[in-house]
């Protein structure tokens, strides 16, 4: 940095372009999961190991994206949003990551084992889920355009990607809870019921994950 | 050729080189910003900037000039011994340029200002003694050194609250920019005359009263408010509804956009009234000496001094700074139109009542603390604060330094040539 370039040394690159890159990741991964899901569930699924593999492999790519976030955050850079909000966002979202991956090998321990019962209402909770990660990327896109803009019709319109996301998940929490009571009436094996019951948190974790990101950005934009 | 001729011939050429390098630092910092919103081109900001920057050094450029020249030292001192002056004033240039030059090699937030006060304190303690400093003065330099950008940041950050609440985060903020247009285009006219008439227009020779100053001022700020909103009808017709996708399909950025033509301006003006007397200063006691052959009390600088210094200021921006301009200009793709206006006018408007004042700034770290001050207000990207750390660094660090030089010079010089 010299006098010559003072201004520009004074700019930072804004956090968000990585945030943008994470939230992508999550989408791609919440669609690979959902092809994992319904394959599993279909009859011969010859894909699942694979699609995890991938799952697993963009997971760890989105935490390289996720450490160089906060490795590249030090103290004396000022943001718009408050720092600490800003990374209890991005934690969310990457748990979001997390549970997504997790599910997946936890369904990969017992091959073929969801029941025919079941299989149905396990692939609608799927659904219900995946709709709310999907709207991550497109809240940060327009966080990234509301912090550069100040406009009241982009904070608007995140709050309502917000509300939907609220939405989202409480369909797929009550659909959960539902879900929890069937497989307890009607699956009388222990062990099924265990490895069930598990699955099913996982996934309805995912959309917690997802709810509880989309509270902070609404923190962030609070006024 | 006398010692005189000598010495006035090459503390030209290093008063030149001195004005050329403020041109290629500081201007290029506040036209960058203009540039970086995508506001005007490169060839824009160099002519706004060679008018502007000269019209300011003639028009309001008087009062830093006699602060830095006589206003640091007691001229009455070293009346028996006009050569020392003349020498004093000459190492004093000499150790500024060296510092500038030095701190651009070694890649340090220096500032010119800073540099030549530091040199012109040194030379004043080694010819006649501590005594002839007026500290006072120094430590009002020093004090406004650091309040200054903290006057820019509190101007911007306002300017920007103002604009975030009033305009940006409104229902149709196109309808209230080009409602509050005016009246920003009537407060930058109104700080532009009013700098002009309470001090330039002694250059020109012309006394005006402090109450006629104000009864002219307003009038011709609210026609410049006036016109000024026919103008940017004009402006946002012609440019910004042919072309919508320009700034992020914002009418009210792009109205912003046409405003900062009038900052970019603003900016060069007072950074021509604060800067040019930083080469110009020790240049003019040198000339004053070589002319009258006497030390005199009031140093007038020439009306064509000014002029040179804001040409030569002009040209450095134009051959060394056009590449720093672009530079910074697409690194700071962070500042929008508002932005860029809230930061330019809290910076030209500090400046030019430091200079009215009589106090030497620096224009880029009172520019840094307006960017600053808008960022405060949440209103940038992501800020790089660290840079501060260097920038008072080198407040702390500039004065000894261009003082000890300036010293050591002062002694060679004399040492050689009486």
């Amino acid at each position: 940095m010299n006098m010559r370039l003072l201004l520009s040394s004074l700019f930072y690159k804004s956090p968000f372009e990585n945030l943008q890159k994470h939230a992508d990741k999550v989408k791609e991964c919440a669609q690979l999961f959902q092809e994992a899901m319904v394959c599993h569930i279909g009859d011969d699924c010859k894909e699942y190991d694979l699609l995890t593999e991938q799952v697993a492999r963009m997971e760890s790519e989105a935490d390289a994206i996720k450490r160089n976030i906060r490795n590249h955050l030090p103290r004396g850079i000022l943001m718009p949003v408050d720092k600490f909000q800003f990374l209890q966002y991005l934690r969310e979202q990457d748990k979001v990551l997390d549970e997504l991956e997790e599910a997946l090998f936890w369904l990969s321990f017992r091959p073929r084992g969801i029941p025919d019962e079941v299989a149905n209402d396990i692939h609608e909770l799927v659904e219900a889920v995946i709709p709310a990660i999907e709207k991550l990327p497109e809240l940060v896109a327009l966080a990234t355009a509301y912090f550069r803009s100040k406009s009241n019709e982009q904070r608007t319109k995140m709050k309502s990607l917000i509300r939907d996301i609220r939405q989202h998940e409480r369909e797929a929490d009550l659909l959960e809870r539902e879900l929890k009571f069937k497989i307890f009436s009607t699956i009388k094996e222990a062990l099924v019921v265990y490895h069930l019951i598990r699955l099913v948190e996982i996934v309805g974790n995912i959309a917690d994950h997802a709810q509880n990101a989309s509270d902070r950005m609404r923190a962030m934009i609070a006024q | 050729m006398s010692l005189d001729l000598i010495v006035l011939s090459i503390a030209t050429l290093v008063g030149l080189y001195m004005a050329a390098n403020i041109g290629a630092n500081d201007l290029a910092n506040a036209m960058g910003t203009s540039v970086g919103s995508g506001a005007i081109t490169l060839k824009q900001a160099v002519l706004i900037s060679i008018i502007a920057n000269t019209l300011g050094a003639v028009l309001a450029g008087g009062y830093v000039t006699s602060t830095i020249s006589k206003g640091m030292i007691n001229p009455a001192l070293l009346a028996s011994d006009p050569t020392k002056l003349m020498l004093g004033m000459f190492a004093a240039l000499i150790s500024a340029g060296i510092c500038v030059n030095l701190a651009t090699y070694l890649a340090l937030p220096v500032s010119t200002t800073h540099a030549i006060v530091g040199a012109v304190v040194g030379f004043g303690i080694i010819s006649v003694g501590a005594g002839a400093v007026s500290w006072n003065k120094i430590i009002a330099i020093v004090i406004s050194w650091v309040i200054s950008p903290a006057a820019g940041a509190c101007l911007a950050g306002g300017i920007y609250y103002f604009a975030e609440k009033k305009i940006l985060s409104t229902k149709d903020p196109y309808e209230a920019s080009e409602h509050y247009a005016p009246y920003l285009i009537f407060l930058v006219f109104l700080v532009l005359i009013l700098s002009v008439i309470f001090k330039g227009l002694k250059n020109l020779h012309l006394e005006i009263g402090f109450f006629t100053t104000i009864l002219l001022s307003f009038p011709i700020a609210a026609i410049a408010g006036l016109f000024g909103r026919g103008w940017l009808r004009w402006q946002v017709q012609r440019i910004c509804e042919l072309q919508p996708d320009r700034y992020a399909n914002s009418l009210a950025e792009c109205l912003f956009a046409q405003l900062q033509i009038l900052t970019a301006s603003y900016i060069a003006f007072a950074h021509g009234a604060n800067d040019v007397a930083n080469a110009i200063g020790p240049l003019a006691a040198i000339f004053s000496v070589v002319k009258t052959k006497a030390v005199a009390l009031q140093v007038e600088v020439p009306f064509w001094m000014l002029f040179v210094g804001g040409i030569a200021v002009g040209g450095g921006l134009l051959v060394f700074g056009t590449r720093v301009m672009e530079t910074i200009g697409k690194n700071i793709t962070e500042i929008t139109p508002t932005r860029g206006f809230c930061a330019q006018f809290g910076a030209a408007t500090t400046i030019l009542i430091c200079s009215r004042l009589g106090l030497p700034v620096s224009t880029t770290h009172v520019l840094v603390g307006s960017v600053v001050g808008v960022g405060l207000m949440r209103g940038m990207g992501a800020l790089d604060l660290r840079i501060l750390k260097n920038i008072g660094l080198s407040w702390v660090v500039t004065l000894p330094f261009t003082m000890l030089l300036a010293m050591l010079f002062y002694k060679l010089l004399t040492y050689f040539l009486l």
